[in-house]
């Protein structure tokens, strides 16, 4: 068997695996009832009856994580870039990323309830998480360029807006992909715990009723939605990712 | 080029009270903008306390009550703390034991790689109601929490042997225990450093969160109550607390990490 067969086939095994172990833990209630079988959540997951609940959850949630994700994206891609070609200004945008990245997310929630509304907790907690991400990817892929390149484009005589446009830029954008891929889950985060302080509706929403009211199952299936909806745009943003690497390595 | 600068020193001696408010302008340029932008909106709509206080009202609140704060910090932070330690040391066993066997890390890297490409936030009601509302279950979130980022980065770092290391050691001929103490081990702690950068911020993060989801004592139950309470000053200043805390175990991390790199180049 060749090297990525077996990377596959014991992959494969993994999550087979780790779903047979929940099943059977669901099964003989060994650690009580809170902990459903795989299948029990799955029924509940693609009941019809329930399809409008989940329906109209995700998209809420979707779009206030896109929302917010294009917002990080802006800000933090934008001030990278101010940072880049204002070197006096990148320690003050370093330090204001680094803070803006601590400040626990539950404690920036009520300002932005505050400051703008109920419903703007979730996309601004999924763009502050997101900006520090896309901040990082900028400014380090921005300085990326090799010496030797940099030198060149000097004794041909290009400016800074030269030098970044030709050079510059299109070195930053395989760290700026692998950025977009760490964003994703970092929004969705922003986004869920943003819900928690009273959006009208979403997934997040879904996950702290069911908890607090004892829906196993419900609470269950939207913790397997979210985890989905993360996995699969992470996974396709490690396609485009290695296609970039591809192209610009 | 260097003549330039040194020429320019000599002909303008800097003020040293100047140079260091520049310095200081140059580093919290971008925070002082924030916090002006706060101070800005409140007076500019004539917000009161109860909608939205000053920075300086929140600065107060933490100063008037030392007590408050510090209790809920220290059970918040010796939470996070003993949870992120008992995440390292499982998360850094599990990465050794499954280097140590082809079919274990072909069977648990992706599942790691899986648990650490998802929300994993949204776990904490679920554990939340499986162990019960207690502060051993914030423990137990923190932990697992934690645990993930230094599977992953151990895992990753176990592989990330010097060049030429792996043959060295091969033709010198040695023990599977013997490898991992003196190549693999001082391998992986670089990205260990890593994982310790990314788990300690995230660490207070996820004891806040379970404390505000289940109501046990610390900072995240002082930031929901004062909020209920309409005490927004207090409220913030809980912000404030852990945003401190999490600020400095970054740095703390990050200090490590910097220096573990500089000596392992």
């Amino acid at each position: 068997m060749s090297e990525r067969a077996t990377t596959i086939f014991s992959g494969a095994l993994g999550v087979f695996l780790f779903l047979l172990i929940w099943e059977l833990i669901g099964q003989y209630q060994l650690v009580g009832i809170t902990w459903p079988p795989f299948t029990v959540v799955m029924e509940y997951l693609f009941d019809p009856s329930r399809r409008l609940l989940f329906q109209r959850a995700l998209s809420a949630t979707l779009s206030s994580m896109f929302l917010g994700y294009a917002i990080g994206a802006f800000v933090g891609l934008g001030l990278g870039v101010i940072t880049h070609l204002f070197p006096l200004l990148r320690a003050g945008g370093d330090r204001l990323a680094a803070v803006v990245n601590s400040i626990p997310a539950i404690a920036l929630a009520p300002l932005f309830v505050v400051l703008l509304s109920r419903g703007a907790a979730p996309p601004a907690l999924a763009a502050t998480g997101s900006f520090f991400v896309f901040y990082v990817a900028g400014t380090s892929g921005l300085g990326s360029a090799l010496q030797s390149q940099v030198d060149l484009a000097r004794v041909q005589g290009a400016g800074r807006w030269r030098r970044f446009t030709n050079i510059d830029l299109p070195m930053a954008f395989p760290t700026i992909i692998t950025g977009m891929k760490l964003a994703m889950p970092v929004a969705l985060i922003g986004t869920i715990l943003g819900e928690w302080f009273g959006a009208p509706r979403g997934i997040g929403i879904l996950i702290v009723n069911a908890m607090q009211n004892f829906q196993i199952p419900l609470l269950w299936s939207c913790v397997v939605l979210a985890a989905t909806i993360s996995l699969s745009l992470f996974a396709l943003l490690t396609i485009v990712e290695r296609a970039a690497f591809r192209r610009y390595r | 080029m260097r003549t330039e600068s040194t020429g320019y020193t000599k002909t303008k001696p800097a003020n040293p009270v100047l140079s260091v408010v520049a310095k200081f302008l140059q580093n919290y340029w971008g925070i002082l903008l924030v916090l002006g932008l706060w101070e800005a909106v409140v007076i500019g709509r004539q917000l009161n306390s109860i909608v939205l206080p000053t920075p300086e009202d929140v600065v107060l609140a933490v100063i008037q009550n030392p007590i408050l704060y510090l209790t809920n910090f220290l059970s918040t932070a010796w939470v996070a703390l003993v949870g992120l330690a008992i995440g390292a040391v499982i998360g850094t066993t599990l990465a050794i034991i499954s280097w140590s066997s082809r079919i274990l890390s072909g069977v648990l890297t992706p599942l790691g790689l899986m648990f650490a490409s998802i929300p994993v936030v949204a776990i904490i009601p679920i554990l939340a109601r499986l162990l019960g509302y207690e502060t051993k279950t914030v423990l137990a979130i923190v932990s697992i929490l934690s645990f993930f980022p230094f599977f992953v980065y151990t895992s990753t770092g176990l592989r990330m042997l010097p060049p030429g290391g792996h043959d060295l050691v091969s033709v010198i001929g040695t023990s599977r225990l013997r490898y991992l103490r003196h190549l693999s081990l001082p391998a992986a702690l670089p990205s260990w450093c890593t994982a310790m950068r990314l788990a300690g911020p995230n660490a207070v993060l996820a004891a806040m969160v379970a404390e505000f989801l289940m109501a046990t004592p610390g900072l995240g139950t002082l930031l929901s109550q004062a909020s209920e309470d309409l005490n927004k000053a207090v409220a913030l200043g809980a912000s404030l607390v852990a945003t401190v805390v999490s600020v400095m175990l970054f740095h703390l991390a990050q200090h490590l990490e910097k220096r573990v790199h500089a000596a392992w180049k």
